[in-house]
């Protein structure tokens, strides 16, 4: 076992139970016990303040990492036009970049994308690295990464942020995995550590039900994914001038192997609840699609979207284009009003970013609760009724 | 120094794959075959490829290899989401198949046998009769050999399964001076002359379980369908007697950590005079006592069985718990149902189904009354 | 054709909830599970062996109680398995994992072809859809991820990549991994026959320890990770939050009230 307990120091204070991500960790008798779930992670060692805890766990050596600096963002693109967590990226991107007192860099990979030079330095790019080739106007995993790696070899930067799209979790592994670098996806949250300089990445962990905050010590460039709707875009300055790189671009036939044969796109209902102002939604706890209806019914008497969870998606009582949560979308509504969600943490971490919530559930146990603004411990099918009265009393 | 083999538990393995199964395919189907008392052909066929149906039976005669233990785990997790379709699986892994599977003929087991383990033949298990539950002796259906031939003639009832069988294992009667000694079992297919079955009996509970009175009237069968030698029928039916009690503890156990689960939630949801009722000492109690009731049945049930796994014999034990688990059922279920007052009234929630579904418990392996009165003879007194 | 699945034991993260007062999880009778997106993976790998007659191996990393999503595995119909247990494996982020996994799979590769890899999307105890590609760039072989099917066709795949925006379909030279997130059927349950055999003396299930696959301890675990957890803690979150009591007629009113002074309505 690679994580023991010191039992005359021990305490039984619990501290290492509450860090532990797996629930290993009990407290029986006044003494830490380490239980079969253990996955020997180490993250209750530096939880424990009487020296209580020990493991046999080997540390790396750290090399001397100055030589690598800048702050790049992979500015991901769609027909020729940066996405918007791209611009987000670059918000926090050139906060991240003032912190460490190094350059804010872009990257651009694609085919004519040299226009988007001009945005990006009004978005706080001092640097844009670009890579345009007509072979790289569709994305492709390998050659966009051997692009990536060529471009991050020659120029050492200290951190690379992607966005946690279906593009940036498909490349940015590949890409890490092919220059042994640390990478932590779906970053909700960055920070620098004063002392080292270390990328504080944090991240819902463990089904969300715990945040981690994870670094990556000894390599460099650091990268993280960051998701989509959870940072801020900077204010554009106009003007701004960047200096532009161009890479050449080297790529083997073995890098272009997958052939796209076609794409059907989904059938777009033309709702968007990413950017809804009042969002009710509805789970497990609405019971059918009739039950849905009397959401309908709510949503409609307060101009809001209607959305749903996971499971409501599954059972067909509303479409999947209003599924929010971490399969879904993240909205960042004013108010959100959750009926019936039991809230799983890949929903509160979908609805995090909202100014206010409203939860009611007839289980006062439900995790949603801890995210609420107003709680109420109640049936669906009563509440909501009386708020539609009370609304209309109201008007 | 090689490394020990290391492997899965199949008990605890077993467990949670079923309650899984029960929590994806059975729960959210459950008020609807209560009501309409039928079971869909598509839960069937999934658990007829999970192979269910051949829990007991050795992997050689086309059986899963497990035993006793491993077949009422499974009967105890699929009574937890409905106690008629538990019975309904665990009589056809056991009555309806278990004289066929050890008494008939290689022809035999490939046209009944291995379908009815594929699910797709049902087998059903004649006992009782109008004028005799538990007392063997007055057994009236009489097998009577004619030529090569077997003529059945009599009548049963109470038949779980008899509306939908494919084939009947029934205790006859062969030769009335040798009372007990005289019996043994037959097998007659459905397709028989002479086998008619009455309409399906409406019951207070387990609603999707098939029940009908079965009549022989002169049923004429080849001379091998005599399941087991001349006068060995009691002692066959004695061998699976330990098996049939215990899965029915098993069943009555399921059922019982239903109900029990179900007034656990709802206590600490359910609010009354400002606080939620778990708060209550009242309702501590019955949920104390519940939970007490439930362990001690479960310690019981899985002695026994493993008792008969080691080929120990365990009649009063499968007797004790069969009354015990089954006994516990009933009051769990009845204290669910103060526990979740109104809402236990309605046909909306489960807690009525427990209830209705608790009753059928009481009968199959033995009225209670019968097995105290067992008990007390096997304790000598 | 071979094809190798990947699949990890995972909590049952759904179960898990919190206690409203303390803010610390419940975790009693939270089960370990095979994850879900791993189970359409094998899903998707028995679906092939069906039509076309592969021999599907898994392979898990885990301590010694994931043989129990191996058994799994191999009661749905996997002919082999292979649980990576070390204490040396223990704490590994997706670059020590990926690297351990593609040990194996070398070693796997040492002893038959291997025509396919499948691995589900993401754990739902990490969430990070890493370990997918990581592997694919260890063994050198291409990926395609998101898929929702999967059809072999002379020496390549064709897949259907489900995007939010829409189905991709793709076609890849073979050996290749793929990760998946959906099956064109839901996942078959376990037989008995093959689960009980699977957990008996005849089982071919393999255990195998970082001395078989060649691992070295700087590479492997918490000590070969790039990444390290800094501390975990509870997401409280800055609210607080008002729990408004009375009869569903008094929440209601309470509440509109509230939202209605926040401008809200």
């Amino acid at each position: 076992m690679a994580v023991w307990i010191i039992e005359e120091n021990c305490t039984g204070c619990g501290l290492c139970a509450k860090a532990c991500p797996y629930g290993a960790m009990v407290i029986e008798d006044k003494l830490a016990r380490v239980t079969d779930r253990c996955t020997e992670c180490g993250a209750c060692l530096a939880a424990c303040k009487f020296e209580a805890l020990a493991s046999d766990i080997e540390q790396e050596p750290i090399p001397d990492l100055s030589g690598y600096k800048g702050v790049w963002v992979f500015a991901e693109t769609q027909e020729g036009k940066l996405l918007p967590v791209s611009r987000e990226l670059m918000g926090e991107g050139g906060r991240l970049a003032a912190e460490l007192g190094q350059d804010l860099c872009a990257v651009l990979v694609g085919s004519g994308l040299e226009p988007l030079a001009d945005e990006l330095a009004s978005l706080g790019a001092k640097k844009v690295f670009l890579a345009d080739d007509p072979r790289l106007a569709a994305y492709a995993t390998l050659a966009f990464t051997r692009v990536l790696a060529d471009m991050i070899q020659a120029h050492a930067p200290a951190v690379l942020l992607m966005g946690a799209t279906p593009l940036g979790r498909d490349l940015a592994p590949r890409l890490s995995r092919r220059l042994d670098l640390g990478l932590t996806a779906d970053c909700t949250q960055l920070g620098i550590d004063k002392e080292t300089g270390n990328l504080l990445q944090t991240r819902p962990a463990f089904g969300g039900n715990v945040m981690a905050t994870i670094y990556t010590p000894r390599v460099r460039p650091q990268m993280a994914t960051v998701r989509p709707g959870v940072m801020a875009p900077p204010q554009a300055r106009a003007g701004a001038q960047a200096e532009v790189i161009k890479q050449e671009v080297k790529l083997l036939d073995s890098d272009l192997l997958l052939k796209l044969m076609s794409f059907t796109p989904l059938a777009s209902q033309g709702v968007d609840i990413s950017q809804a102002k009042t969002i009710v939604a509805g789970g497990r706890g609405c019971r059918s699609r009739e039950g849905f209806g009397l959401l309908a019914e709510l949503a409609q008497e307060m101009g809001a979207e209607l959305a749903g969870t996971r499971v409501a998606v599954e059972e067909g009582w509303i479409g999947v284009e209003r599924q929010i949560g971490q399969t879904g979308v993240t909205v960042r509504p004013e108010l959100y009003i959750a009926c019936g969600i039991s809230g799983a943490i890949q929903h509160r971490a979908g609805i995090l970013g909202s100014r206010f919530i409203v939860a009611i559930n007839r289980d006062a146990n439900a995790p949603v609760f801890s995210v609420a603004d107003y709680a109420i411990v109640g049936d669906v099918f009563k509440v909501v009724p009386a708020m539609l009265a009370a609304l209309k009393e109201a008007r | 120094m090689s490394k020990p083999a290391l492997r899965s538990d199949p008990e605890k393995l077993l467990r949670q794959i079923i309650s899984r199964f029960v929590a994806q395919e059975i729960t959210p189907l459950a008020r609807d075959m209560d009501e309409s008392g039928k079971i869909p052909k598509e839960l069937m066929r999934k658990i007829a490829q999970m192979r269910l149906f051949g829990m007991r039976y050795p992997v050689k005669g086309g059986g899963c290899g497990g035993n006793s233990t491993l077949y009422c785990i499974m009967s105890e997790e699929l009574a937890r989401g409905l106690l008629s379709l538990a019975a309904k699986v665990s009589k056809q892994c056991l009555m309806g198949t278990e004289h066929l599977y050890r008494f008939g003929s290689k022809e035999m087991h490939e046209k009944y046998f291995a379908p009815a383990m594929r699910g797709e033949k049902i087998g059903s298990f004649c006992l009782t009769e109008p004028e005799a539950g538990g007392d063997l002796g007055a057994v009236a259906t009489t097998a009577t050999k004619d030529g090569d031939e077997w003529v059945i003639s009599g009548m049963k009832t109470w038949i779980t399964n008899a509306p939908i069988a494919d084939f009947f294992t029934v205790l006859c009667q062969t030769d009335r001076s040798k009372g007990v000694r005289g019996l043994n079992f037959f097998f007659v297919p459905r397709d028989t002359p002479g086998v008619r079955i009455s309409p399906r009996f409406e019951t207070l509970g387990t609603r999707t379980t098939d029940i009908a009175e079965v009549a022989f009237n002169d049923c004429r069968i080849p001379g091998e369908y005599i399941l087991g030698e001349v006068g060995k029928g009691l002692k066959s039916l004695l061998s699976i007697l330990a098996d049939i009690r215990s899965m029915t503890a098993a069943l009555a156990l399921g059922l019982a950590k239903a109900a029990y689960e179900t007034a656990f939630q709802y206590a600490k949801e359910r609010q009354a005079f400002g606080k939620t009722i778990n708060k209550y000492q009242l309702i501590q109690s019955k949920i104390a006592n519940m939970a007490t009731d439930i362990w001690a049945a479960e310690l019981m049930l899985y002695e026994t069985t493993r008792k008969i796994d080691a080929g120990l014999p365990a009649g009063k034990e499968s007797m004790m718990v069969k009354y015990f688990a089954t006994e516990t059922a009933c009051r769990c279920c009845d204290e669910a149902t103060r526990i979740m007052g109104a809402y236990a009234y309605s046909m909306e929630y489960p807690a009525q189904r427990y209830f209705r579904d608790a009753r059928f418990l009481l009968y199959g392996g033995g009225t209670h009354e019968v097995l105290q009165q067992n008990i007390a003879r096997e304790l000598k007194f | 054709m071979n094809i190798a699945v990947l699949v990890k034991q995972v909590p049952d993260t759904n179960e898990i909830k919190l206690d409203p007062k303390t803010g610390t999880l419940i975790r009693e009778g939270v089960e370990s599970i095979m994850n879900p997106d791993d189970r359409l993976g094998l899903e998707t790998a028995l679906m092939l062996k069906d039509a076309h007659g592969a021999k599907v191996t898994v392979i898990s990393m885990g301590p010694p109680q994931a043989i129990d999503v191996i058994t799994e595995a191999m009661a749905m119909g996997a002919d082999g398995g292979v649980l990576l247990s070390d204490r040396n494996f223990a704490g590994a982020d997706t670059w020590a994992t990926s690297y351990t996994l593609g040990k194996a799979l070398e070693k796997l590769l040492a002893e038959t072809r291997l025509d396919l890899v499948i691995a589900g999307r993401q754990a739902i105890d990490g969430d990070t859809a890493q370990i997918g590609p990581q592997v694919a760039e260890h063994l050198g072989w291409p990926q395609v991820t998101y898929v929702s099917e999967l059809k072999l066709e002379d020496g390549s795949l064709r897949a259907w990549r489900k995007l939010p925006g829409g189905v991709e379909e793709v076609v890849c030279p073979l050996p290749a991994v793929v990760t998946v997130l959906d099956a064109p059927q839901d996942p078959r349950w376990a037989m008995v026959d093959r689960l009980l055999w699977a957990c008996g003396p005849k089982s071919p299930i393999r255990v195998w320890d970082a001395a078989d696959i060649e691992a070295p301890a700087k590479s492997t675990g918490l000590r070969g990770s790039l990444t390290q957890v800094m501390q975990t803690f509870s997401p409280k979150s800055e609210r607080k939050t008002d729990w408004i009591e009375g009869t569903a007629e008094e929440q209601a009113r309470h509440l509109v009230n509230a939202l209605s002074q926040r401008n809200l309505i």
